[in-house]
Parts: C-alpha cells; structure tokens; sequence
C-alpha cells in the first residue's frame, strides 16, 4: 500500500510546463468523480473527528455541553473500570493474534505437503469458511453448542464421556474461568483458515528448486519443512502479525457478541466500555466521557499505527502499511 | 526407495487424516443447526439427522412479519450498500492512480488518514444523529461503503492496467467517465467481482452499525434480529410443531444459506481479493 509517488504510468500525456489552471481544468471530469469520495469522507470521518471536542465538556446530549477541560481524563484514569478495559483489549488482541497466527502457519505448511489436489481444493474451501460467518451467527452457533444443559453438544459429549457429571456442566461463555480461553477457541475456529489464504500464497510462489537441492542433500520431509518452508514463510509471518498489531485496539464486535454481565472482568475491552458507559449505563450518559476514553483509544491506537509502519518499513523493504 | 515410498505414504495418510478431523471440526457445529433447524424435538446431543422431521421453523421465519422484514432489509442494504461501495472504491481508485493530477496527494493523504486516525464511537454517533441520519437505513448503507483498505486495492489492481490503453482513449477523445467506463471496467472484472463480494458480505454481516445507529425495531437487519432472538428477548410466539429451538436454529440457517450455496462458486474471487493487497503489489 505504498505510495508510489514518481509512477505516472497510468497518466494521460504529462503537462509539467502547463500552467496549474489548465492542469485543474484538464482533471476537471476526474474532480467530479472524486466529489463523492470526498463528501464520504467528510461526513463519516472528518465530521466525527470534530466531535472530538466533546472530550472536553460534559454532554448528556440533550442540554448544552459544559466545559470542564481535563476532568473526564482525570475520572477516567482513576477508574477501574477503564484499566480493566484497556488491559483486556492488550491482552485478548494480542493472545488472539498470536495464536491464530501461529495456528494458521502450523496448518499451512501441513497444507502444503498435501499432494492431492482435489482434498487440498476440498480442505481449503471447508477451512475458509468460517471467515464468512458473521460474529452474530457465530456467537449463536457457539451459545448452542455450548450451552450448560442437554441441548448444549459440547457440554452432553463431556458428560457421555465422563468428564464432568451432568449437574454441574461447564458454562463457557458464563464463567470468568472460562470465558477467555473460549473466547480464543472461537477466533481459531473462526480465523485460522482464512489466514492460511496469505501463507498459503507466500508458498505457491516459492521457489521449487530449493526442495529439489535439498532432496539431493538428503534432506527428509521434516527437514524440508523446518529449514525451507518455515523461513520462506518468516517474512509473511512478520508482516502478518505487524498489520494486526495496528489493529489490537479496534477490537468490538467479536467480544460485545460473545460477552455477558457476569463476564465482564475478564471481557470488557475499550470499545464495549464506551459502549456500555453511553448507552447502557442505566443512568443518564455523560458522552464527553466516553468521547475522551475513546480519544485515549484513537491515540493509543495511532501510536500503534505509526509504530508497526516504522517497524513494517524496516522490515519490508521500505513498504509501509499505510 | 522404496523404504521411502512407503514412508511418505504414511505421513500422507496421518496428514490427510488429520486435516479431515480439521474439516469436522469445522462441519460438526453446522451441521449440528442444520439438523436442529429441520427437527421439531427439542435435540440433545449430535445426529446424524432429525429426529422428527419437520419444516416448521423455516415456514415461521418466512410468514412471520417480525422475521421476513429484517430478511428484506438484509437483502435491500445488501444490493444498494454494494453498488455505491463499488462506485466509490472504482471512482476514488481512479482517481489516485491520476499521478499528474493537482490535488491528487492531497486527496490520498485525505483518505490515508482515516486509517490512521478516527473520531471514535460516541463522536461518530453524535455527529451522525446530528445529521439526522441515524434511526434511517442511509446509515448502515452509505457509512460502510466509504472502506479505504478496499479503495487501495483497487487502485493496485488499476495500476496493472497498461497506460497505453489510457493514451490511446485519451487520443481517441474519450472524457474522463468514458475511459472508465469502455476501458477501466470491463478490464477490471476479477477485482469488481472479489471487492463488490468483500462488500457484499460486509453488508449481509453487518451488526455493529445496526447496534450502533438503528434504535427502530422496524429497521433491524436478520442478524440484529437473529440476536435478539439468541438472547431470548425477542422471540417470535412458537407457531405449528416448531419448538423455541427450531426456529433459533432455522434463523441462523436462513441468514448463513444464501452465502453457502453461492460460497464454492466464489471462493476464487475471495482468495483473489486477498493476493491482490497483500502479496503481489
């Protein structure tokens, strides 16, 4: 996603000695085809943007806001609500980045070593689709199968087996005990496939002749797999965790679907805390409040940005992610 | 060589089996509301089929008002949020690769900045309740169809178009709009195709603008309307044979089936869509 900023490949005729005027007047058909865009782009980012000042002043939406500085900024880092907000976003995001990930690399270089291209054709469409599946009839599938009664297939297998008894069944989406690492289970469900979509392009366009060097070598398939496939899949794997990790603050949907009130220690991240601080707080909402945590949350997650460009320039050749 | 033969032979055979417990694994939880929605017992633990076999739950969800609307207005955002989408990401794509263009850094930084920096939630909902949009289907047909991630993937795919091609409309006389028209589009069909599905099942799947934006129960999408139903507040009075289950099960059915008839057909598209931003640029 590099600017290319000397290509002028796709240009008409270049008239770098025309008078700015006339360079604007020969565009004229291309700034009519931007205006949608632009006014897109107003509305739904720049005119939020402004609504930033909101973080300063108390608003309950109905009177006047009232100008009140740093004092939400204050309430806010001396809540523990917030903090535990913000730790649970760090956490989740990134326990659920790692471990997608490292599944997703696991599963395709086992992908790879498939040899008949029918079942690959066949595993592949079967492992992509749950990408597909919304977070709402994802967290329904799950709090079907999961639920603590009879009806619940993972709680009935547990049970036929042996391993918990049927009065005291586990409540996984229910209890702080088991929320998170439920939560994770559901995003390798969810995720792993697609993901192999990326490592398994890194793959195809791999040079065949290494593996050929190396049968000759004596290299066997496990070999192979730790000392050619993995490290041509390294570059990927960086790129991969460095774009989400630009990301981790951004995380709402797939935590507000599966979470719950009796959860909420261990689930609430920031932007379910502004949701909940706003509009369910079961009093009247302060919105410059929850402006300003969402103002901390734009920042931290700007920081991020820029910092996982840096790093991504660094490490990719000079390609940004931005 | 032999020794070897027999060798590989086994690691494909562990190897294949384990990906086909991966694939179960995957299946095992559909299949399980798929044999749900068809069964007018309440079912307990995993079969193969229903028990009592019955299409009860899915006649509810298509007479039932306070089921086929939100169906309706599913399918209405769907085809209107992915047309504009797509004029939007091909318009603004085109308009970036315009390297000559006065403005066009401008613009780029414009639209680059967004990925970087937003207003937040509660900012977003007070300008656009401001604006009078909110509790409107606009909303959650026009907010997301501005995506810049998509609009740059256009513009990547645009770039391998051969200028030559621009040169010789732009000799022939052909405005702006005419040259995207004869010569953008129809060169473009692979990345409409993987964009406009990448919207599409944004639009389909889309809660949390719904959540966010949509008071009105009459406005709800099937997915607001499926979670409601999950959550137990919202359910339809049981009509027929079709138990409380059934039509929970019927629901997700009918919300995820359009998208798994037409998914084998399409999944190239969607993989191209990822290649094209990501690996080869």
């Amino acid at each position: 996603m590099k600017e290319k900023k000397n290509q002028s490949s796709a240009s008409p005729a270049t008239g770098t000695n025309r008078a700015l005027g006339a360079r604007i007047y020969r565009y004229k058909g291309f700034y009519v085809m931007f205006l949608p865009v632009f006014v897109f782009a107003v509305i739904f980012n720049y005119l939020p943007m402004l609504g930033i000042r909101y973080a300063f002043t108390n608003y309950n939406g109905i009177k006047k806001p009232s100008i009140v500085w740093f004092d939400n900024f204050n309430k806010m880092f001396s809540m523990p609500g917030f903090w535990t907000a913000f730790g649970n976003t760090l956490v989740i995001s990134i326990v659920k980045l790692l471990l997608t990930t490292f599944f997703a690399v696991v599963v395709s270089l086992f992908l790879n070593e498939i040899m008949n291209i029918h079942f690959k054709k066949v595993v592949q469409t079967i492992i992509y689709l749950p990408h597909f599946l919304s977070w709402v009839v994802t967290a329904s599938l799950f709090s079907l199968i999961l639920a603590p009664t009879g009806q619940g297939l993972v709680n009935s297998f547990l049970v036929s087996i042996g391993v918990v008894d049927s009065g005291n069944m586990i409540y996984f989406l229910g209890s702080t005990k088991w929320w998170r690492f439920t939560y994770y289970l559901i995003n390798v469900w969810k995720e792993t496939g697609w993901q192999t979509v990326i490592f398994m392009a890194t793959l195809a366009g791999m040079n065949t002749e290494l593996y050929e060097a190396a049968s000759i070598d004596g290299a066997g398939r496990w070999g192979k797999m730790r000392y050619i496939t993995f490290p041509s899949l390294a570059n990927t794997i960086l790129t991969v965790l460095i774009l989400n990790l630009a990301k981790v603050m951004n995380l709402f949907e797939s935590a507000f679907v599966l979470q719950n009130d009796a959860v909420l220690d261990v689930s609430n991240v920031l932007e379910t805390y502004i949701y909940y601080q706003s509009f369910n707080s079961g009093s009247i909402p302060n919105y410059g409040y929850t402006t300003a945590v969402g103002l901390f949350k734009s920042i931290v997650g700007c920081l991020l940005v820029l910092i996982c460009n840096k790093w991504s320039k660094k490490v990719r050749e000079g390609r940004g992610i931005v | 060589m032999g020794k070897s033969g027999k060798k590989i032979s086994v690691f494909s055979i562990v190897n294949g089996l384990i990906f086909i417990i991966l694939c179960l694994i995957i299946i095992i939880p559909l299949w399980k509301i798929l044999v749900d929605s068809f069964d007018l017992k309440t079912a307990y633990g995993m079969k193969l089929w229903p028990e009592t076999f019955g299409l009860d739950g899915y006649k509810l969800v298509f007479s039932n008002p306070t089921l086929y609307r939100p169906l309706l207005i599913s399918v209405i955002t769907t085809v209107c949020g992915t047309i504009i989408a797509l004029m939007l990401s091909t318009f603004g794509a085109y308009v970036l690769i315009q390297w000559d263009m006065p403005g066009r850094n401008l613009f780029a930084n414009m639209l680059l900045f967004t990925m970087i920096f937003n207003g937040g939630m509660i900012p977003t909902y007070l300008v656009l309740r401001s604006l009078h949009l909110t509790d409107t289907l606009l909303v959650v047909i026009l907010f997301p169809a501005l995506n810049v991630y998509n609009l740059v993937l256009m513009r990547n795919f645009f770039e391998g178009i051969p200028a030559s091609l621009f040169e010789s409309a732009t000799l022939d006389g052909c405005s702006p709009m005419q040259t995207f028209i004869r010569i953008v589009l129809p060169m473009s069909k692979a990345a409409l195709a993987s964009i406009g599905l990448m919207f599409a099942v944004t639009y389909w799947n889309d809660y949390t603008h719904y959540k966010l934006y949509i008071m009105n129960s009459d406005l709800y999408n099937f997915q607001m309307k499926l979670r409601g139903m999950i959550m137990g507040s919202d359910l339809p009075t049981a009509s027929g044979n079709a138990t409380e289950n059934t039509i929970k099960n019927a629901a997700i059915i009918v919300v995820i089936i359009p998208f798994m008839i037409l998914y084998p057909m399409l999944q190239k598209y969607f993989v191209k869509g990822v290649n094209i931003g990501a690996v080869k640029e």
